[in-house]
């Protein structure tokens, strides 16, 4: 009788037991479950901006990421930039055949100036010279001309040449007149239109080197980057590119760069037959080009990008073969 | 013939002019400080938004504005042409429209600059162009062109003024008193006495030959901040000729339709006449076939030579603009010439109807001057947004428009008010010209 | 990642809950109710803090050796966590102290960057402990701490001595590259079947002249006589030896004044796009503005003598009227 009792009473303590076990362990699982989603939503930060780091001890720490150009010993106030990096002359080389619209430089580029989606500094053109040839993709930045049509119709003097080649705008001295932007041929510059609220961002000084922070109603284009050239790195077109189209160099020095590889700017030139874009113009631009022989890739791998940005091209009449067979 | 008594007559008869203003006025004057301020408005949109509100964008940097501040610059310069060379001109029906041609030229030449502030991007740097000129800039040409012409043409404008002044100031005892200050104050004490009148016609006559010379020197300047860059469609070796006969072309036009309007509403068929219509009518008809030869030969080169950029602007011109482009290019220069032909076809009415027809036509000329080059680079345009591979203007680019026109026609009215728009010192002029040569005759 | 994260805690609480019911069916049921509970909060606090904390990293250290120009060898480690799931999310480790040993000398200590790596340098005249087949064996550690496991990593280096001469034989510019190993009694023995590679150095990058896989411990070549160098005409030439197994990185330079400088910078004066403007811009802007600026003086002058004159006659009438 007794044992009936205690274990009929032992079962129901077992019982009793075993429900404020199991609720107890699932009522912890679920809040950690709970705390676990909000945690997630608290971890998730702007990119670029924080450095995750583990600590010696094992923890996950973020700390702000030391600035590239380390401010403000390293600042070049606007009449420090109109002189330049002595004894240089920066030339670009960009080789056609390899180039394939991955469009990385120019997503390099408006990430380290701050740009908008459909901001560009670099622009990636699909030019077909005549109907016979096969088009093919034209990254254009800013060819820095050495008689450049923009310097000379300035009236204030914003937009100038400096001894290394580069031709810079100078944000505190542009009026906004566009007269800069009508008279260059390769359309190279672009304006800001409205306020935008990166203008406001006073977190590093404005400097015509590093065209940020940009301001409303002045005019900006591709600037080469003095300030990743003065630390001795590549500008962010020609170290974003994967097919290492883009080469950079010193024509005073006679070599040029991917990243990669490193050749002698002059025989680039000579042997793989670099031109110059509209030549005749006689602007003198620093972007030397080499042609698209001997293509790395089909033309149609450039298409693999977004339906806006393949709706760009919808004149080329190559495109429009491709429309018309339904390839696109 | 007592001149003192004839003054006095002429002031008589030009004052009601000047100092009532009917009822009709009032509304047409309200009615363009409305437009006006509607224009106020869409001029603070602008400041406060930026220049995102227009229809400019990345390719098409230069619109609306730029195509207004040349038009009206061009009529200050056609102005000034015709008023210096009506001064050298001894005839007697230039009297009446020479002040008419002045006004024009000086109130143009404020409404133009005014336009080329609304499309700079920093108005709160604009003092930059003093500080740091760069004189290898043909903006920087025009802005001492413009500035200076400007300052030449009031000096020249106030030279005439200055007779009628004296007049006002000797023969208005009835008006209000602030009128009779400002005659005596500006009148800056001419007697009309001989000496006097020698000086001034010594001076005037040098202001003028000047004024003719930055007339073609400045509206030169104009011309070139287009020539002298690289682009298809605007590096063209003739647009300086070019652009001072089509500035020709739009100021005798609207100086038709000013004598025409004036005639009007302001009742003065005795002092404009048939003769000054006709006599406008054929200048015009000279200038509008030579305005049709420098398009045609711009165009038929472009053609002709066929080069691929020129190509390009071409199809841009014919198939997106077909139709300005048929009603600048050809009505607007075929129909003057037809109607100012043909003897029979030269009424008031329709010489008037010709002047309106050559101006339009003359603005959209300048519309596809500067749009469709800038819509057909070198490089391709190829951008995803629409609004920057065409230009559209909004409405605060039109509304602004209006207000430039609507700001004309008030202050030409408000200097109506000020000064008879029939000069009459000229008119005593002309009579003492024609006495005396009756005394030598006798 | 979320879906991960997601499935990792319901496998965890599925895991609690079949370990209670194990524990039910036994017959000790209070102890290991007790353990249970403490060990479902252990899961439950690592589920708390899992992305505080580095378990879902696995750490690889590793050392590298680098023998540099003026003959000390800078030992440099790199100390990163890669996502056991994620082979792209790396986490370097920061301030994290390493241990530089030849053997069991300790050399010397180094903090990690920010970038996870740690540079020690050993100076020229350090004596290694070598085996027997002359290799000195590095090794670099990590001793660990609460959140991270002890790390180690070492090497096997053999101290090659690379030597790189530029001189002019015969009125050729030569480039003469010399490589040897010392052993304990000062016999060198020359390197063999190593790929060396002579570069010139440019302002990003160096330029590589040659690469020949070195036999009898020396070749040399002619040095091209078309690079332009620096504005001094001053020439960084390199000779590199890259990751080699047995003898690290080891990098000999030395400048020489071979270069053919022309300065392609073209100072411009008084061009339409340089600051200062064509000489007769200034002139005829001058003359033009001049000329028309003194017509408006004159102009002006003019007007005031009108209005001498005016007030002249204004004051004679006055006077005669007075008079009267």
């Amino acid at each position: 009788m007794e044992n009936k009792k205690t274990d009929k009473g032992g079962s129901n303590r077992r019982n009793f037991l075993k429900l404020g076990f199991m609720s107890s362990v699932s009522a912890v699982a679920g809040a950690s479950l709970l705390s676990n989603f909000s945690l997630q939503d608290e971890e998730v930060v702007e990119s670029g901006e924080k450095l995750r780091l583990l600590t010696p001890d094992g923890k996950i720490v973020e700390v702000d990421a030391t600035n590239i150009n380390k401010y403000p010993e390293a600042l070049v106030t606007p009449e420090e930039s109109r002189i330049g990096i002595p004894n240089r002359k920066f030339v670009m080389v960009i080789d056609l055949a390899k180039c394939k619209n991955a469009r990385k430089c120019v997503e390099g580029c408006q990430k380290g100036h701050n740009l908008d989606y459909n901001e560009e500094f670099i622009k990636v053109k699909l030019m077909q010279d005549n109907p016979e040839t096969s088009p093919y993709w034209l990254p254009k930045p800013c060819f820095h001309c050495d008689e450049p049509p923009c310097v000379t119709v300035c009236p204030t003097g914003a937009t100038f040449k400096r001894d290394d080649g580069i031709v810079l705008v100078d944000n505190d001295r542009c009026i906004g007149c566009k007269f800069c932007i009508t008279s260059c041929p390769y359309s190279a510059r672009i304006f800001n239109w409205g306020h935008k609220e990166k203008f406001d961002d006073k977190s590093q000084p404005y400097s015509p080197e590093t065209s940020l922070p940009a301001a409303e109603g002045t005019v900006m284009k591709c600037d080469f980057c003095p300030d990743l050239l003065r630390q001795g790195k590549l500008p962010y077109c020609a170290s974003s590119c994967p097919m290492g189209v883009i080469y950079f160099g010193d024509k005073n020095e006679d070599i040029v760069t991917n990243g990669t590889e490193t050749v002698s700017f002059s025989k680039l030139i000579s042997d793989r037959g670099g031109y110059r874009h509209l030549e005749h113009l006689g602007t003198k631009p620093n972007v030397y080009y080499l042609p698209a022989v001997n293509r790395q890739f089909p033309l149609e791998r450039g298409f693999d990008v977004e339906p806006d940005i393949i709706d760009r091209y919808k004149d080329v009449p190559y495109v429009q073969d491709m429309k018309s067979r339904g390839e696109i | 013939m007592n001149i003192e008594n004839r003054k006095r007559e002429l002031a008589q008869e030009f004052s009601p002019l000047l100092e009532k203003t009917t009822k009709a006025s009032k509304i047409w004057m309200g009615f363009l400080i409305a437009v006006i301020l509607v224009g106020v408005y869409a001029f603070f949109v602008q400041l406060f938004k930026g220049h995102i509100v227009t229809g400019m964008r990345d390719n098409v940097v230069w619109g609306i504005y730029i195509i207004n501040f040349i038009f009206f610059v061009c009529l200050s310069y056609s102005g000034a042409f015709i008023s210096g060379i009506l001064h050298f001109i001894h005839t007697p029906w230039k009297n009446s429209v020479s002040r008419i041609v002045e006004i024009i030229t000086v109130l143009s030449l404020i409404i133009g600059p005014i336009f080329i502030l609304l499309c700079i991007g920093r108005l709160d740097r604009l003092h930059y162009l003093f500080l740091y000129p760069r004189i290898q800039s043909p903006i920087t040409w025009d802005i001492i062109a413009i500035m200076t012409d400007l300052i030449g043409c009031f000096i020249y404008l106030f030279l005439t003024f200055i007779p009628d002044f004296a007049i006002l100031r000797d023969n208005s005892e009835k008006a209000a008193k602030w009128r009779q200050k400002v005659y005596k104050y500006l009148a800056i004490g001419y007697q009309d006495t001989p000496t006097q009148r020698e000086k001034l016609h010594k001076i005037t006559g040098t202001m003028s030959a000047m004024v003719i010379a930055l007339a073609i020197v400045a509206y030169s300047v104009l011309a070139w901040i287009f020539s002298l860059t690289v682009q298809p469609g605007w590096n063209s070796s003739i647009f300086g000729p070019y652009f001072i006969i089509a500035g020709l072309y739009s100021g005798i036009g609207i100086i038709i339709i000013a004598m025409y309007l004036i005639r009007k509403y302001y009742h003065l068929e005795s002092y404009i006449r048939k003769v000054h219509f006709s006599g406008a009518g054929i200048i015009l008809l000279v200038i509008s076939l030579l305005y049709g030869y420098f398009t045609f030969s711009e165009y038929f080169t472009r053609w002709f030579s066929h080069k691929i950029h020129d190509a390009d602007l071409l199809d841009t011109l014919f198939t997106r603009y077909f139709w300005m482009f048929i009603f600048a290019n050809y009505i607007g220069v075929l129909v003057p010439i037809v109607i100012l032909f043909f003897k029979k076809f030269r009424t008031v009415k329709s010489i008037t109807f010709a002047a309106v027809i050559a101006v339009i036509g003359l603005w959209f000329n300048r519309y596809l001057i500067i749009v469709p080059t800038l819509e057909t680079p070198y490089i391709p345009i190829q951008d995803t947004r629409a609004e920057f591979i065409h230009y559209t203007a909004t409405w605060v680019e039109w509304s602004l428009s209006l207000t430039g026109v609507a700001a004309f026609i008030l202050l030409f009215i408000l200097i109506m008010k000020l000064v008879p728009i029939i000069p009459m010192s000229g008119i005593i002029d002309h009579e003492r010209g024609q006495a005396k040569r009756k005394k030598s005759i006798k | 990642m979320d879906k991960q994260r997601e499935k990792n805690l319901l496998n965890k609480l599925e895991l609690s809950n079949l370990i209670t019911l194990e524990i039910m069916k036994s017959k000790k049921y209070t102890y290991t109710i007790i353990t249970s509970l403490i060990i479902a909060f252990f899961i439950n606090f690592n589920g708390f803090s899992q992305e505080l904390d580095a378990s879902n990293y696995r750490m690889r250290l590793s050392l590298n050796s680098f023998k540099q120009s003026d003959n000390s060898r800078m030992l440099e480690v790199s100390f990163i966590g890669q996502n056991k799931e994620d082979r792209k999310d790396k986490l370097p480790v920061f301030d994290a102290v390493i241990k530089y040993y030849n053997e069991d000398n300790l050399l010397g200590t180094a903090k990690t960057s920010k970038e996870g790596i740690a540079q020690f340098t050993v100076p020229e005249g350090q004596n290694y402990i070598t085996d027997e087949n002359g290799y000195i064996n590095f090794i670099a550690k990590f001793e660990g701490s609460d959140g991270l496991d002890e790390d180690e990593d070492d090497i096997q280096i053999k101290d090659l001595f690379l030597e790189l001469n530029l001189k002019e034989v015969d009125s050729v510019k030569t480039v003469f590259v010399k490589g040897f190993t010392k052993d304990s009694t000062g016999v060198k023995t020359p390197l063999e079947g190593v790929t060396v590679v002579v570069s010139v150095g440019g302002m990003l990058s160096k330029m590589k002249l040659e690469e020949v896989i070195i036999e009898d411990g020396e070749f040399e070549f002619e040095f091209p006589t078309d690079i332009p160098g620096d504005v001094n005409g001053d020439i960084m030439v390199y000779s590199t030896i890259q990751d080699s197994d047995d003898y690290g990185t080891v990098v000999q330079s030395k400048s020489v004044n071979w270069g053919v400088f022309k300065n392609e910078t073209v100072k411009e004066h008084n061009q339409l796009w340089s600051q200062a403007a064509p000489i007769w811009m200034y002139i005829v802007l001058t003359i033009l503005l001049l000329g028309v600026w003194a017509n408006y003086l004159y102009t002006v002058i003019y007007l005031f003598k009108i209005n001498k004159e005016g007030k002249e006659i204004d004051r004679e009438q006055v006077e005669l009227n007075t008079e009267l």
